[in-house]
């Protein structure tokens, strides 16, 4: 049993779980009715108007409805959204025990002391139907979930089952508001015919506390007095116990189906939960409080969950574990099923049971480890009681049926948890608390001494978290000791990152007391950040990109290793999550079934560039992500990239303000002057001081007509211009003070002088004039001055000249700033027209694709090469049968190898040390393993090699083969390092290698057929492109390559074959067509040599492209020759292969002028109809029948007279000489 | 409600990180951790030095071992510093491996192991294998055995290797050089067993750091097996460790064949080889195989010339 929440309160009488939202009421002894969030384990509101204790209590299964019944002989119907009572039911008289909702009419069910149960209708407001017959209090009373059914349970010991059908039609049939009207007049005199009772069950012997229809079968559950509880059975007919559940040592005082399983649930005063079976009718589970009676059950209509209520409070809970045990390596998740082992395909997304699980167990799979090495897993089986828990090993089958897959024999032990910890190695948390190494066959290896530890979880390689009472170590299995410990209670999850780099440690929830939290630790442990959660944490996993997603009741979250956190959506409910990859969480639900939910990354992919200062992501997702929102403009600023949030932002406001946040006076300038806003160019005009950007203070001061502080402004950077214009424009407002203060600053006296008088200072004016020698001035004022009754003022004799100092410099640019280096996002910004142009240069480069496209045509021309790709899958059969055939002469090989003594390194009993003798290498097994040169150059046996390339094709010059020799031999072995400082030692890679054993080793070849024949593009590439000497050498690499292949089929043989013709009829046919280029063609005679090379070549097997080539050549040759019966046919030719469309009007013409004339005009050494052979060396025709010699690789032909020599075509092979033949298969030894 | 348990101390080994970063190949880590430690007797002292020396001489800093170990050193040291002398220099080698004769010819104190590990490293190193067996079979420490067991591997008596390596597992079936020899042993047995290897190499790489031994192992098992493709992001991540690392270059030599690389690619690895390894044994034989190559062609000639 799994408590999920716990309440403490007053004695709970009632209970009713809420049919959708994560909600439970509760109606305690106290007479108040609590409301309770279970997941996010918080009180959401209390109804006390009660008097007296609540005992029955309901929610309304579609309305916001809930209704109570109390010891104050009330029921009340409340609206919870209203928050109040709606209105009341009187009629019981006496306390009442339950009340319900039925699921579809308007009615609710109270049972009462008063011995009746009642039927009201609470949108009429009216009782509508009693019932009686118990002769005691009626404890319980309930509607049946589909039927017209009614079960009481009553302390005079019955209990009864009531057919309400009457009740239902009269309500129902047409004219029941006015039966119902009467109804409520006559209760007692209808009521008889409204409710039967239809059973009586008669069986307990005390009072019965509880009764419950079972929510499909034709069941009852009853609780009573008598401590027992009960299981009848009823039909039509008639109704009888079924069974009886003895356990309870007190008053039973509740007792309820389990919605989905065989399973009943009771409660009782004597402390405890009890869970019975119903099939086997025991007990499976027992749960005890120490101090508290029980008196009421509830179960949640759909989820597997249970509620009771006790003396001092409630609880919810469930009855077993809903997480699946799973585990993800790679690709594939395996999770446990129904007895199953599945495993399922993240990418294919096939879902498969790989392997049935034992039985005998009745928990189910707490956890897995899943080993990908060994393909096994180590399932770990918690019991109620924690000593007998057990795990099994099992090895998963490597084949299987997924429709009735293998049920291979595990090994079980005890133990707690079961982790790998290397391929071959697990450790045991067994139930003493120690730690046992074992190995694959379940044997302990060894024990290893830890620190005191409750659980252990997998830490890669070698080490293991170990869990105590407040943090968790890290430990080395091997050395044996702790390397780090973090401080972090109740860890009960532990999720690794793809590379372990990061670690999240999942602690565990402790009610409102002790908050969930997630601690992101490295591959030290050491501590990263610390996230708590008020509601259950439920599982997690890393994305790609080292950002934690996980999962709590009701969202998924993200988490950065820098603490950030936040949520990414909400969840209906609880989902295991496995895997996380781009905007994919895939994830098990309580069902087990795998799903895929869709999330938007963005956010989270959002602050993590930032966090790892990756701008120009984050600004590719400014531009092209809506994440735009408050919350984000926020978490900027917050997090000091005010910049960065200034890209966010659309709303001019908000852009003004962040522009000025982070000092961009060009950002604000633009928002003031959108928003045009008084106070915006006020802050504007401050932030622009203080950088001393006076062209902008000084619009905004014009913005805002703060005249005073312009004309200040234009002081102080000397503009006196402006600063006189501004007198002027205080003189035109009026604004006498300014005027004058203008005037002050520009030293202007007469300007001052003027103002005085004009305001009525003449004191002051005539003082101002007479003090700065203005004479005349000062004359004609005093003169203004009436000497009766005004005296003029005396001048100051010592007066000084008050002046502004004259500007030298009159600052008319900004003040200088500091070269602040852009920041990314303003070059970005700025770079945007540049973005442009990078589009652009994308389109130019697009044409260059088409190249690409030729040269895929050029592959398809070669259509009988891709045949034979796609012949090599089915060679298998023919290869294996050779194998076998090998063998038999492998054993002939043998035995001088066994004589080898066996003791020859262990001769210590005489206390020499006799160093053994040099063992056979694998390098030599392959020689005598192979008669392919291949694999003798690469076993380093040149001398051997040399002998089979001479007898197989005749190679007598060795020469040009040396660098491939050389390469051969190096890629035979590979090196690894043994000890430091010691020479390495070296690998042998096989071909064979699965099966071969330890005699029967061959090569790895590394050179492929399907590499040589690729290698062919790049010939015809160079022969289109006319470099014909070149084309010519890397043909006779590939011709000299062949003999160096091993092939696995027949079909592969006559390719390798295939590809010798190739290569040979290019390199006579290109290297004819160079030398015809050197040749003189002065005289006729030579110009008929040099047309009679152009039609032999036109004679060699080539390409269609190079053969269109060849026959233009020859014609234009041909023509020119005037030779028009043979050019005709040159032209035909050229025809057929269908040239492009230019070439093919052009050689129409040509053919059409050779028609008129279809004669020769000379006698040329060519008979186009005549088969004949070409002399790779002379380059005559040798017509059939004539003696020719062959070369015994390519096949090039030759007059006689060259026999022994050196092949023209190979330069490694001698003419004429006798041979095996090509071998490049085992296959040819047979 | 459990026993309080503790970690017994004698059960540690205080040099295990020094160690275990020497045999792993993480050598500047071993040197690290060797200045860290603080031992706790003498012996073990010694035994850190030894470690911190044998450590420089795999990065071929020989000088730093020539001057510190003075002539007042321990004899375990000496033995390091006369291993040093003889890799740094080839024209004492001679003079060394005599000297060395000599003292092996007299009765040696077989509890100076690292004496014997000198040893036998010269003689393997001359190409001395019964020498070299000889010596470790007078020495019973793990590392004595794992060296025996390269020998024999080297000799190709993979039978005797791993009669070497029971007798190693028996003694600490878990020791890194345990698990190391069992990996050279499973790569010369081949078929299933080099899966077991590369997971060896593979679990120490991720247990640890990933080192050019560990890589290389990793390769190694990688293109026995014909996983050209997977062998080709191991020995990239090596390359990116050291681009001058012999034995990478030469296992990149193997591979880009194997994967049909272009001659250029391959060749462009041997040169760098050449260029940097003059001495390296790779190249030793391969000059020789081309003479080798030279005279044999001499025996092949047409019977007519044109």
């Amino acid at each position: 049993m799994l408590t999920k929440f716990e309440t403490k309160s007053a004695r709970v009488k009632g209970l009713s779980f809420h049919p959708k939202r994560p909600w439970i009421l509760a109606s305690l002894h106290n007479g108040v009715i609590q409301l309770w969030d279970y997941r996010m384990c918080t009180l959401i509101d209390k109804f006390d108007e009660h008097d007296g204790p609540v005992r029955g209590i309901d929610f309304h299964k579609q309305q916001p409805l809930f209704v109570s019944g109390g010891d104050d002989y009330k029921i009340k119907v409340w609206n919870y959204k209203l928050r109040r009572c709606l209105f009341t039911l009187l009629g019981h008289l006496d306390y009442i025990r339950t009340t319900f909702f039925h699921h579809e009419y308007p009615w609710i069910l109270s049972a009462s002391d008063d011995q009746t149960i009642r039927i009201w209708n609470w949108q009429s407001r009216t009782c509508v139907c009693v019932l009686t017959g118990h002769n005691h209090y009626v404890m319980c009373a309930q509607f049946h979930p589909s039927e017209d059914l009614v079960v009481s349970a009553s302390l005079d010991q019955t209990v009864r089952v009531w057919d309400i059908s009457g009740l239902r039609k009269k309500n129902l049939s047409p004219g029941a508001v006015e039966t119902e009207v009467r109804g409520i007049s006559g209760v007692d005199l209808f009521g008889a015919s409204d409710a039967v009772v239809k059973h009586v069950l008669e069986g307990h012997d005390r009072g019965v506390n509880w009764a419950a229809f079972h929510p499909s079968m034709p069941l009852i559950v009853s609780g009573a007095d008598d401590r027992q509880v009960k299981i009848w059975r009823m039909n039509e007919s008639k109704a009888w116990e079924l069974d009886t559940c003895r356990g309870h040592y007190n008053n039973v005082s509740c007792a309820v189906f389990h919605p989905r399983q065989e399973l009943i649930l009771s409660n009782s005063e004597d402390k405890s939960i009890r869970v019975w079976d119903m099939s086997k009718r025991t007990g499976v589970q027992t749960f005890r409080r120490d101090h508290d009676r029980f008196w009421v059950l509830g179960a949640h209509p759909n989820l597997n969950l249970f509620a009771a209520g006790h003396d001092s409070g409630m609880l919810v809970f469930k009855l077993e574990r809903e997480r699946p045990a799973y585990a993800v390596y790679g690709n594939m998740l395996y999770y446990v099923k129904d007895r199953f082992l599945r495993q399922l395909d993240f990418n294919s997304s096939k879902d498969t049971a790989v392997m049935q699980l034992r039985s005998g167990s009745k928990f189910p799979v707490f956890s897995m480890s899943y080993n990908p090495a060994e393909n096994a897993v180590l399932l770990c089986t918690r019991a109620t009681n924690l000593e007998n828990s057990t795990y099994d090993l099992y090895s998963i089958p490597k084949e299987c049926d997924s429709q009735n897959p293998d049920a291979p024999e595990g090994k079980r032990s005890s133990g707690l948890t079961a982790v790998w910890v290397a391929r071959n190695r697990f450790a045991v948390l067994d139930r003493m608390h120690s730690l046992l190494i074992k190995n694959l066959k379940n044997e302990i290896v060894k024990k290893v001494q830890v620190p005191s530890c409750e659980e252990i979880f997998y830490a890669g390689t070698g080490s293991l978290l170990l869990r105590d009472a407040d943090g968790v170590t890290l430990f080395d299995v091997q050395q044996k000791r702790s390397l780090a410990t973090v401080k972090i209670a109740k860890v009960k999850y532990v999720v690794w990152s793809a590379d372990t780099s990061h670690v999240a440690l999942l602690a565990k929830h402790v009610f409102q007391s002790v908050p969930s939290a997630i601690m992101i630790c490295n591959r030290k442990l050491e501590s990263l950040c610390n996230i708590h959660e008020n509601i259950r944490v439920k599982s997690g996993a890393w994305d790609e990109s080292g950002v934690f997603i996980y999962t709590t009741s009701n969202h998924i979250k993200y988490a950065l290793t820098s603490g950030d956190h936040g949520i990414i959506r909400t969840l209906d409910l609880p989902i295991y999550v496995t895997r996380v990859r781009g905007n994919s969480v895939y994830c098990l639900d309580r069902e087990c079934r795998p799903r895929v939910l869709t999330i938007d990354p963005t956010e989270y992919r959002f602050k993590l560039a930032l966090v790892n200062r990756k701008y120009e992501e984050v600004l590719h997702m400014v531009r092209n992500a809506k994440l735009v929102g408050q919350s984000i403009i926020a978490y900027l600023q917050k997090k000091g990239y005010p910049e960065v949030a200034l890209h966010f932002v659309k709303d001019e406001k908000t852009r003004f303000s962040l522009a000025l946040e982070c000092g961009n006076i060009e950002v604000a300038l633009e928002a003031a002057k959108a928003l045009d806003e008084r106070s915006c160019w006020e802050r504007l005009g401050e932030a622009a001081l203080l950088q001393g950007h006076h062209q902008v203070v000084e619009m905004c001061y014009q913005r805002t007509k703060n005249f005073d502080k312009l004309t200040f402004l234009y002081l102080i950077t000397g503009n006196l211009a402006k600063l006189r214009k501004m007198m002027k424009i205080a003189e035109i407002r009026k604004d006498m003070s300014g005027h004058y203060q203008g005037a002050l600053y520009l030293g202007d006296v007469s300007e001052r002088v003027r103002i005085l008088k004009n305001c009525g200072q003449k004191s002051l004016a005539y003082l101002t004039a007479a003090t700065h020698g203005m004479d005349e001035e000062a004359e004609a004022l005093k003169e203004t001055f009436d000497p009766e009754k005004e005296t003029v003022p005396e001048v100051d004799p010592n007066a000084q000249l008050l002046q502004p100092p004259p500007p030298i410099n009159p600052l008319d640019t900004n003040w200088p700033l500091l070269t602040v280096s852009k920041g990314f996002f303003e070059g970005a910004i700025a770079a945007k027209g540049k973005a442009g142009q990078m589009a652009a240069d994308l389109d130019m480069d697009a044409p260059g694709g088409e190249g690409w496209g030729e040269d895929a045509e050029l592959q398809l021309d070669e259509d009988g090469f891709m045949d034979a790709q796609d012949g090599l899958g089915d060679d298998g059969g023919v290869g294996k049968e050779e194998g076998g055939g090998w063998e038999v002469e492998e054993d002939l090989d043998l035995p001088p190898e066994l004589d080898m003594p066996a003791g020859a390194g262990g001769g210590t009993e005489d206390g020499f040390f006799v160093p053994p003798t040099k063992g056979t290498s694998p390098t030599q097994m392959w020689c005598n393993n192979s008669q392919l040169p291949v694999d003798h150059i690469l076993a380093g046996s040149f001398e051997t090699a040399m002998r089979l390339l001479h007898d197989q094709v005749g190679v007598v010059n060795f020469g040009p083969y040396k660098s491939l020799f050389m390469q051969t031999l190096s890629r035979g072995r590979t090196c690894y390092l043994g000890l430091p400082s010691l020479p390495c030692l070296r690998g042998h890679p096989q071909r064979n290698w699965k099966d071969c054993g330890a005699k029967q080793g061959l090569p790895a070849v590394g050179l492929r057929l399907s590499d040589l024949i690729a290698r062919l593009q790049q010939c015809y590439q160079l022969t289109t492109a006319g470099r014909f000497e070149e084309a010519v050498e890397r043909f006779r690499a590939i011709l000299l390559s062949v003999p160096l292949l091993v092939v696995d089929n027949k079909q592969e043989i006559a390719e390798a074959q295939q590809l010798i013709t190739i290569c040979r009829e290019y390199i006579v046919g290109l290297t004819m067509e160079t030398e015809r280029k050197k040749l003189p063609k002065d005289t006729l005679e030579q110009q008929k040599r040099l047309c009679e090379m152009a039609a032999y070549f036109t004679h060699c097997s080539l390409q269609p492209v190079h053969m269109v080539l060849v026959l233009r050549t020859a014609l234009n040759l041909f023509f020119k020759l005037r030779n028009f019966k043979t050019a005709a046919g040159f032209a035909r030719r050229l025809l057929e292969l269908g040239p492009k469309p230019e070439v093919a009007q052009q050689t129409r013409k040509i053919l059409a002028a050779c028609e008129k004339t279809p004669t020769d005009a000379h006698q040329l050494n060519y008979d186009p109809h005549n088969p004949f052979d070409l002399c790779a060396a002379s380059f005559v025709p040798l017509y059939r029948g004539r003696p020719v010699e062959k070369c015994p690789l390519s096949g090039a032909c030759y007059c006689p007279t060259y026999k022994g020599q050196v092949c023209r075509v190979t330069q490694v092979t001698e003419i004429g000489k006798d041979v095996i033949g090509l071998r490049v298969s085992a296959l040819q030894f047979r | 409600v459990y026993p309080p348990l503790s970690i017994p101390l004698g059960d540690v080994d205080e040099l295990f990180d020094v160690k275990n970063a020497y045999y792993i190949g993480s050598y500047q880590q071993c040197i690290n951790e060797a200045q860290k430690v603080k031992p706790s007797t003498p012996e073990k002292e010694i035994e850190r030095d030894m470690f911190l020396y044998r450590a420089y001489i795999a990065q071929r800093k020989f000088a730093v071992v020539l001057d510190d170990i003075k002539p007042s050193s321990s004899a375990e040291l000496q033995a390091v510093r006369m291993f040093a002398e003889y890799r740094s220099s080839e024209n004492k080698r001679d003079a060394i491996v005599a000297d060395l004769d000599k003292k092996m010819a007299k009765s040696v104190d077989a509890a100076n192991t690292t004496f014997l590990l000198m040893a036998a490293s010269i003689y393997y190193h001359e190409m001395n294998t019964d020498a070299a067996l000889r010596t470790l079979h007078q020495g019973d420490s793990l590392e004595c055995m794992a060296m025996t067991i390269q020998v024999l591997l080297s000799l190709d008596r993979v039978d005797l290797a791993r009669k070497e390596l029971k007798k190693m597992q028996e003694q600490d079936e878990d020791a890194t050089l345990t698990q190391l020899a069992t990996a050279w042993v499973n790569i010369a047995v081949g078929g299933e067993k080099l899966q077991d290897a590369y997971y060896i190499f593979q679990e120490m790489s991720d247990k640890y750091s990933s080192t050019l031994l560990l890589l290389n192992g990793q390769a190694a098992c990688y293109m026995a097996q014909n996983k050209w493709e997977e062998a080709e992001g191991v020995l990239q991540e090596a390359l990116d460790k050291d681009s001058s690392h012999p034995e990478t270059l030469i296992n990149l030599i193997v591979l880009t064949q194997h994967l049909g690389k272009a001659p250029e690619v391959t060749n462009r690895y041997l040169s760098q080889l050449k260029d940097a390894h003059r001495a390296h044994p790779f190249l030793r034989d391969y000059l020789a195989k081309e003479n080798e190559f030279d005279r044999l062609t001499m025996q092949y000639a047409p019977t007519a010339t044109a």
